[in-house]
């Protein structure tokens, strides 16, 4: 049976992120009782105490707040600059001595729950690069953008400050072209898309290898010692990795539910919560997975209406556009430019 | 306080030095024009107390204020109660409005010069015009979209004129965030605005892009006077002495600078690139 949390039980130590956010926002000024209601932190911007823990939604509030008491442009890219290596104890350690990039974002994606509770990174590597996604693990449409800009500065900043040079990233997001471009340009680099399918970040894999400056002999020890995963990953992030290795079966609610060891109804319910429902999702992996085809396998309709199931390539093409808004011909001109 | 103070006092003099009228002689619209006035003028006094900080202006535009209130505020409770012709004091209270209102003038001539002087010192900040949502909290520069705008204004106004654009970029800002906190890096943002300022002509105009990124826009320059006053500001900045709480800090720039022609979005952009590169190359020499 898969585990899994919901987005109102306790999980996320107050100390972390929930705090980094509140510290940011006392040094700007911001009154602390506006930037804590709702969210189950002290609202005389004190410290909050050993051990409190915050749910998912009140850190999400507790953001929400932040973003709107501030209300400028960099906050959600000042937030990431040191949102890593992050304050748990013994992964931020083991993170700080990673001696690689490819042992730090392996590190980051395995303890994503603990050191990016609100947005989970996915790494894919093949083809001579590596593509970072981010996928939503908590369900806060209103606050993707300021979301994927946090953590992908998180990320940029974390591998410029640990491996001593700013790499060649590139950008895609999943949205129009903002007002705030400078932000995205100090902040992260020049080389940004938008209204592309997903937000990603992609490098040339050859730096994924080179050691860092302050690489480690016993980093690979501290990153074991750091531990496992004990808490339980979001539905959301749960269902996603669910649906992505059974994608090629035809993934059903039934199925989907079985497997998490609730009622149809109940998963239904659940989702609702997050403001989606089980097509939604397995559109959102579908979409993933097809991009993935178009883009590093030069994969034709047939072979990726094959690929997910689908009876001929014009019903896949027809569900694409409905994923996407659309055609896949019209998504391959554009990620040939 | 005082003010609050003195308007009620004002009541419970007229109150127990004159008989009340009957409600059938009140005139409403005295009573609404007097009491109107008094209601304005004491919503000024506080907006301008809590809006400006202390000094000999604020002094004497809120004191200006408060004795038209109260002026207008005698004036008005006299609808409410008749006093005796023989006494005069009524008569002062009410001379408090043009009494306040020569104070205010006062005020105002005084404000006039504060803000020729502080036009003086924003001068290189704003440049043709006040806009003030555009600013820059931590360093009290002008935003990326004001630069933009700035830009478009520039090539309109002279489409064919020079005008150099200069991006400057503080070298390894993240270190020092990392280091001593983002409090410790605000200060040091603050710091090279101002060195930056210091050596700057008036119609230029200085802004912060974003993050620890600056942005120059040189009117009437061309590419290689803009380049020579760049470095200058490069070398001001390696030359300041700056005391973080762990003892001095070595901030230094580099930049780069093109002329400002085309569209404003893809010239920054450009710039923001070269910039980085520029950073690609020195980073081997790095530790």
């Amino acid at each position: 049976m898969i585990r899994y949390s919901l987005p109102d039980e306790p999980s996320i130590p107050a100390g972390g992120l929930p705090w980094h956010i509140m510290d940011y926002a006392l040094q700007r000024d911001v009154l602390p009782a506006a930037v804590a209601r709702g969210t189950g932190m002290p609202g005389d911007g004190s410290a909050p105490r050993q051990g409190a823990l915050v749910s998912p939604q009140q850190c999400l509030q507790l953001l929400g707040n932040a973003l709107r008491e501030m209300d400028s442009a960099d906050t959600s890219f000042m937030l990431g600059q040191q949102l890593l290596p992050g304050a748990a104890p013994g992964l931020s350690v083991a993170l700080r001595h990673a001696g690689s990039l490819q042992q730090a974002l392996e590190l980051i994606c395995r303890r994503s729950s603990r050191l990016l509770p609100l947005l989970r990174p996915r790494l894919h590597v093949g083809d001579g690069r590596l593509v970072l996604y981010w996928t939503d693990s908590h369900g806060a449409p209103g606050l993707r953008p300021a979301l994927v800009e946090m953590h992908m500065t998180a990320v940029v900043a974390l591998v410029r400050w640990l491996g001593g040079r700013r790499l060649p990233w590139r950008f895609c997001f999943n949205r129009a072209r903002p007002r705030h471009i400078e932000q995205h340009e100090v902040h992260l680099g020049g080389e940004l898309r938008f209204d592309c399918q997903l937000d990603a970040m992609l490098l040339d894999a050859e730096w994924l290898l080179q050691p860092w400056p302050v690489a480690d002999a016993g980093a690979g020890a501290t990153a074991q010692a750091a531990g496992d995963a004990g808490a339980a990953p979001s539905l959301l992030d749960a269902l996603y990795d669910y649906l992505l290795a059974e994608v090629r079966r035809g993934p059903t609610l039934e199925g989907a539910s079985a497997a998490f060891g609730v009622s149809p109804a109940t998963l239904k319910r659940h989702l609702a919560r997050y403001g989606s429902h089980f097509v939604a999702e397995l559109d959102l992996v579908r979409t993933h997975v097809a991009l993935y085809l178009f883009q590093s396998r030069r994969a034709g309709n047939e072979a990726v209406a094959d690929y997910l199931g689908f009876h001929d390539a014009a019903n896949f093409r027809r569900s694409f556009k409905r994923w996407t808004g659309l055609t896949p011909a019209l998504l391959r001109a554009a990620l040939a430019t | 306080m005082a003010a609050a103070f003195a308007v009620i006092a004002c009541l419970l003099l007229y109150a127990s030095a004159g008989q009340a009228k009957p409600a059938g002689a009140w005139r409403w619209m005295d009573i609404i024009a007097e009491g109107g006035m008094a209601a304005m003028a004491g919503l000024w006094f506080v907006m301008t107390l809590s809006s400006r900080p202390g000094g000999l202006v604020t002094r004497l535009l809120a004191g200006g204020l408060a004795a038209v209130m109260l002026g207008s505020w005698a004036d008005c409770l006299d609808e409410f109660f008749r006093i005796d012709k023989a006494a005069s004091w009524d008569n002062w209270l009410e001379a408090l409005v043009p009494f306040g209102m020569l104070v205010l003038t006062a005020g105002i001539y005084y404000w006039r010069h504060e803000q020729f002087m502080l036009n003086d010192h924003l001068a290189k900040r704003e440049r043709l015009f006040r806009q003030h949502r555009a600013f820059d909290r931590v360093t009290q520069l002008a935003d990326a979209a004001y630069l933009r705008h700035q830009i478009r204004l520039e090539q309109e106004r002279d489409p064919s004129g020079q005008c150099a654009l200069v991006l400057l970029d503080i070298d390894g800002f993240h270190r020092i965030n990392r280091a001593h906190g983002p409090r410790e890096g605000d200060r040091v943002l603050q710091a090279v605005g101002h060195m930056l300022l210091l050596n700057l002509r008036n119609e230029d105009l200085l802004c912060r892009y974003a993050g620890d990124r600056f942005a120059l826009l040189l009117p009437g320059m061309g590419g290689a006077d803009a380049r020579v006053l760049a470095q200058h500001l490069c070398q001001m900045v390696s030359m300041m002495r700056h005391h973080g709480p762990q003892g001095p800090l070595q901030v230094s720039l580099r930049f780069v600078s093109e002329a400002a022609r085309g569209d404003a979005e893809t010239l920054l952009a450009r710039l923001s690139a070269a910039i980085d590169s520029a950073h690609l190359a020195l980073a081997p020499a790095a530790p």
